[in-house]
């Protein structure tokens, strides 16, 4: 930045502490769309890569069947699919429950409360495609681990469950954890999409801020600085992980 | 002495040059032809009919009407939205009727006529759930991104639950899969949307606004007495009940695109 843009930036002032709280709550809600989602996905992201290494045709069709569907088409289609499809085959009765208000409360205090449809189409469109990608990264982990430890703890009597659960699994996921965890990055950012569907999410909430103050640089560069942390949060992890891991098998 | 003669011919002639300009509406009456910059492609209010290949629509009526209390020949000159302001500015025409939205900003480089037609931020809903602004802060409501429609509803209306989507057509798709329940934007624009749904028998547009947009009649900056002019018709045509007529031919109940008339000429100057 030359100093005649800094001189701008200051003369236009910056946003309105209304704005930027927009902003954080529509980070708040980006990460927490992204926590939902990488753990859903990878819980279902293992049985999907369960299901393609089982050796049972129809089982590992049907994840081939899933790959393919889900990998080969836009997010943002099956997000309007999920958003603006499905509810069209849904019985009138089912969607007026999603979409109405429903809360669980203690005297005037509301505990919990059922989220917007919005929302739920976005996690669950998120996580569907999500799912694809998270359990090809996990499957490539399995295979990553020589079929000879399998074979040893099957001699040792393990049940096949056991050694996938004691032995298997837990080197998969040693081998599968950079790729992994490049995948969360992405599904963070992918969140953004979200906003098609009326998620409030901060692409959302940033563009909402931009109409209302045209401080369209402002609102960006912050928008754009949160994500940065996050991301860089992530990363930070991911280096942890790295690091003990090595230690670990040194 | 002769100088004197000059320096008065050179002070004359000063003084008459911005007063041939100041009085458009006499030329127009000398030339015979009133020039009016309208929409050709901006249904209902200026388009190119397909039948007679000819501009026609609300904006084209009333400046006919005017061009008849004048008594002079109507030239229509077809432009854009950008154009509106240059073609007065630069004298290429002397009035505009195209869906000229009064703004302060406007205001300053051209003259506008009381207002004779205005869009507000209206909403569809589904028939007989949405009768009143009131009812508006308990329901969730479709708007489009960045729109002044969502805006103003977060304004006025705190407690109503927005989401914002694309475009209209994703509003409407989200009104009928009852995510939302009712979805806004500027009443014009809805009509036209529903004009072209194959079950609009279920909506309705509940006949309020929220805020209302007013356009006029665009004329040269300082044209007092034509700008004078063009309110009396305008007044005229309300109180002889030819802008109810002129309404109805394209808002109506037999239109393709039925809007209850909710502002009269007058009703804000």
């Amino acid at each position: 930045m030359d100093s005649s843009l800094i001189s701008t930036f200051l003369a236009d002032g910056f946003l309105a502490p209304k704005y930027l709280g927009w902003l954080l709550d529509g980070w708040l809600m980006t990460l927490w769309a992204s926590l939902l989602v990488v753990l859903a996905s990878t819980l279902l992201g293992m049985a999907f890569a369960a299901a393609r290494e089982s050796g049972r045709a129809p089982l590992a069709h049907a994840a081939g069947v899933y790959v393919a569907l889900f990998r080969n088409t836009p997010l943002l289609v099956q997000l309007f699919f999920w958003y603006f499809g499905v509810p069209a085959l849904l019985p009138e009765g089912v969607l007026a429950w999603l979409n109405g208000t429903h809360a669980l409360a203690v005297g005037s205090t509301e505990l919990l409360r059922w989220p917007s449809f919005e929302f739920l189409s976005a996690i669950v469109g998120l996580v569907a495609y999500s799912t694809a990608y998270v359990g090809e990264d996990i499957r490539s982990g399995l295979r990553g681990v020589p079929a000879s430890q399998r074979i040893a703890a099957t001699a040792l009597g393990f049940t096949p469950l056991q050694a996938l659960r004691y032995v298997v699994l837990p080197q998969a996921l040693r081998i599968a954890m950079p790729p992994l965890l490049g995948q969360y990055m992405n599904i963070l950012k992918n969140t953004s999409l979200g906003m098609a569907i009326g998620l409030m999410e901060l692409s959302y909430r940033a563009r909402q801020a931009e109409a209302e103050t045209w401080k369209t640089f402002q609102v960006y560069g912050v928008a754009t600085l949160l994500y940065i942390v996050a991301i860089a949060a992530l990363e930070v992890l991911a280096h942890g992980l790295q690091r003990r891991n090595a230690r670990r098998s040194r | 002495m002769k100088k004197l003669t000059l320096l008065t011919l050179v002070f004359g002639l000063v003084g008459l040059v911005p007063l041939a300009h100041a009085d458009r509406l006499a030329d127009i009456k000398k030339a015979g032809v009133l020039r009016v910059a309208a929409f050709d492609a901006n249904p209902p209010f200026g388009f190119v009919d397909a039948k007679s290949k000819k501009i026609v629509g609300l904006d084209v009526d009333y400046a006919d009407a005017l061009a008849k209390k004048l008594g002079v020949k109507l030239e229509i000159v077809p432009t854009n939205p950008a154009n509106r302001i240059p073609l007065l500015s630069a004298g290429k025409v002397d009035l505009v009727f195209a869906n000229f939205t009064i703004t302060e900003e406007r205001a300053k480089v051209v003259n506008f006529s009381i207002p004779y037609f205005a869009s507000g931020t209206q909403f569809i809903a589904k028939k007989g759930t949405l009768t009143s602004p009131e009812q508006l802060s308990g329901l969730r409501i479709g708007v489009d991104k960045g729109t002044t429609n969502e805006i103003q509803l977060r304004e006025q209306f705190p407690k109503a639950t927005l989401v914002a989507y694309d475009d209209t057509p994703f509003a409407f798709t989200a009104l009928r899969n009852g995510n939302v329940q009712a979805i806004s934007q500027d009443g014009p624009k809805l009509i036209g949307l529903l004009a072209n749904v194959p079950d609009r028998d279920k909506y309705e547009i509940p006949p309020f606004a929220i805020s209302q947009d007013y356009i006029g009649v665009g004329a040269p900056k300082g044209e007092t007495a034509l700008t004078e002019l063009v309110n009396t018709t305008l007044r005229e045509l309300e109180a002889d009940g030819r802008a109810q007529k002129i309404y109805d031919a394209w808002f109506g109940p037999t239109t393709k695109t039925p809007l209850k008339r909710i502002f009269k000429i007058g009703d804000k100057t």
